[in-house]
């Protein structure tokens, strides 16, 4: 008896909730924003009235708490509309307010939370630099303690959230010293978007998401008390692996949201565009092609709320985050291929929503662990002989 | 103050025509088996109205709705909007009613609350349109009733309420308690929120039946309705296009001009 798909009356509630929200104030705006490479103050302000900001945080913090799986649905149910808005939630919530809540002590969690659920402010987390992508353990950005303040030096690329006029924190991970094994100590601290020797730039010219916001981060000798360390120094890259193994799901919510969406354009288009005298998805080189999406979507869809099952659960999640956000992300690389060929030359033109998810889509595959790299993830988990590399 | 909606659940009204199927002998629409049911949208601006009130005075609303077992669902969402109790009207007795039977079972409800100082519905329903039964309550309960209204301001025991008009709106005065039903112009009903999701998955929606509303069968559903439907059937709607030709956009535009009001469009 304990196999059950059915969700909960909450996470019924969300999506019903979350779908009726982005139909109404994201689905108009969305092309003029991606067409402005704008990010809407606005819009994430309403998105955290209706509490889309802090889902997984408790209430006392200023969170609607609504457990992980009906922010994994809230998330899919933005990107079926529109894949900026979900980065900018998603962000925010798994990559921002996340670590601060996981790994922050009281008066960290006091001093940020409540501003960031009620979406006062955005956090941001600084992983990425130039030199340092898929290999995260090349990261040169160092902080140094000199009296009781750490001093912060090195810089920070595509990071979400970081460069707009809501940042208020960046949580940045640094070299902070050598461990007694001889290997680099990294620790990530929290670091105020008005910290002086910080200086955030929007990166613009993007092809996706161009709607939320990317910044590249410098820090030039730029001081944050010592009390700014997020959680114990030297859990730096553990914290950052349990929140990308976190945050992986909300990507693939993306990458599952943006095929319902791709899909439901698809059956639209397809049983509306009459060619030969009939509807072209009466076609069967057509119709296999939607009966192939059903299908992904549904696997894809039995996969990720698996693996937040397991997540809400307290059951290791690693191997089934990283298996569900490949495989949304690369469910919704198809979808949107046949998608755009379902639309044929309209599909090609941005008048057409699903011009938009073409490109949206094709960030699933490369942030927050490219598809080579989550292979090599799940390769090292299924007793295959020497170290997956 | 305490509060009480009334709310229907309806088809999607966004659904088109065609996505129905008519049941001649029953004489009752059939919505495709997907049609989402929804809050009828002058409901949903009442339950608006309500909150608005409580939002500013305090006290509680509660929402009432006779229909199947699903409005429940319709139910839960104003739970989510923020109201802090609802209860569902439901047993076979209840079935195929018009607008008065259902004035009466709800009207019956709203008695069984017991204190209420103003009784919200909608101006009409999203499906039938016949925008009968908040007065019909009002009648049953013998209070005041104005209808098509979008404002509310209550001081002194009295609500002052716009109501509107073809040409604009007037302001009536009536003691309460009283019933209101609400037009659009009240302005966008408020989206339920992830922390009233919680709220509301949280409690329980009880259901009453005819005698838990101290009704008289006779006097619900079928048996207490005083129409009856002749004939049901999706209208046939034509169009044709004509393009107007012009030496200059001036002459277009005098041309289309005189066939709007050929035809008595303007």
């Amino acid at each position: 008896m304990a196999l059950n798909f059915d969700l909960t009356e909450e996470q019924n509630l969300t999506r019903q909730a979350v779908r009726d929200f982005a139909e109404k104030e994201i689905a108009p705006v969305a092309q003029l924003l991606d067409e402005r490479e704008e990010f809407s103050v606005e819009l994430t302000r309403k998105m955290a009235e209706i509490g889309l900001l802090g889902c997984c945080v408790p209430e006392k913090y200023g969170g609607s708490n609504i457990g992980y799986t009906s922010y994994i649905i809230a998330v899919e149910e933005l990107a079926r509309v529109d894949g900026s808005q979900a980065a900018t939630i998603a962000a925010a919530n798994s990559l921002g307010i996340g670590p601060i809540y996981q790994f922050g002590n009281e008066k960290q969690r006091e001093e940020w939370l409540p501003r960031l659920c009620s979406g006062d402010i955005l956090a941001a987390f600084g992983l990425t630099e130039p030199e340092a992508g898929s290999d995260a353990g090349s990261s040169q950005t160092r902080a140094e303690l000199r009296g009781d303040h750490w001093v912060i030096n090195g810089s920070k690329i595509f990071i979400t959230n970081s460069a707009c006029s809501l940042t208020g924190v960046i949580i940045v991970q640094a070299i902070t010293g050598r461990r007694g094994d001889g290997k680099l100590e990294v620790s990530c601290l929290l670091v105020p978007a008005d910290a002086a020797g910080l200086t955030a730039r929007e990166m613009k010219g993007k092809m996706m998401w161009r709607a939320s916001n990317t910044g590249e981060l410098f820090f030039d000798d730029c001081a944050v008390p010592e009390v700014n360390l997020l959680g114990k120094r030297g859990d730096g890259f553990h914290q950052m692996l349990s929140t990308l193994d976190r945050g992986r799901l909300s990507i693939a919510a993306m990458g599952l949201g943006g095929s319902q969406g791709a899909f439901e354009l698809a059956v639209q288009y397809a049983n509306s565009r009459v060619q030969f005298g009939r509807p072209i998805s009466s076609f069967q080189v057509n119709a296999f092609k939607l009966a192939d999406m059903a299908l992904e979507i549904e696997l894809a869809r039995n996969l990720l709320y698996k693996a937040c099952w397991l997540l809400e659960n307290e059951r290791p999640f690693t191997v089934e985050a990283a298996m569900a956000k490949l495989y949304c992300s690369e469910v919704m690389h198809r979808c949107v291929h046949h998608a755009v060929q379902l639309h044929g030359g309209y599909g090609l033109m941005k008048d057409y929503r699903v011009e938009r998810m073409y490109r949206d889509q094709r960030l699933l595959e490369i942030g927050e662990g490219t598809s080579e790299v989550l292979r090599i993830i799940i390769a090292r988990n299924i007793g295959i002989a020497g170290r997956a590399m | 103050m305490n509060l009480i909606v009334c709310v229907k659940e309806i088809p999607d009204p966004e659904t088109p025509a065609s996505a129905f199927a008519i049941d001649p002998e029953a004489k009752r629409a059939i919505p495709a088996k997907d049609t989402p049911p929804v809050i009828s949208p002058f409901d949903e601006q009442a339950v608006e109205a309500a909150l608005r009130m409580k939002d500013e005075l305090g006290g509680k609303v509660t929402v009432l709705s006779m229909g199947a077992p699903s409005a429940e669902k319709v139910l839960k969402h104003t739970l989510s909007m923020g109201a802090d109790e609802a209860f569902l009207l439901n047993d076979g007795a209840f079935d195929n009613p018009d607008s008065t039977s259902t004035a009466y079972a709800l009207a019956q409800a709203i008695k069984k609350v017991g204190e209420y100082d103003i009784v919200f519905c909608g101006r009409q329903a999203g499906d039938f349109d016949a925008g009968q039964v908040g007065s019909g309550i009002a009648e049953s309960l013998g209070i005041p009733s104005v209808t098509v209204v979008k404002k509310i301001d209550v001081s002194d025991g009295k609500a002052r309420v716009e109501r509107v008009l073809p040409d604009g709106y007037e302001v009536v005065e009536v003691s309460l308690p009283a019933l209101v039903t609400v037009s659009s112009e009240l302005g966008e009903p408020r989206y339920a929120t992830l922390k009233g999701i919680m709220a509301a998955a949280k409690k329980t929606v009880p259901v009453w039946n005819t005698q838990e509303i101290g009704a008289e069968s006779s006097k619900v559903g079928a048996s207490g309705a005083r129409t009856k439907i002749q004939k049901l059937f999706i209208p046939v709607r034509e169009s044709k296009c004509e393009m107007l030709e012009g030496e200059n956009e001036e002459e277009a535009a005098s041309k289309l001009a005189l066939k709007l009001r050929e035809v008595k469009l303007i």
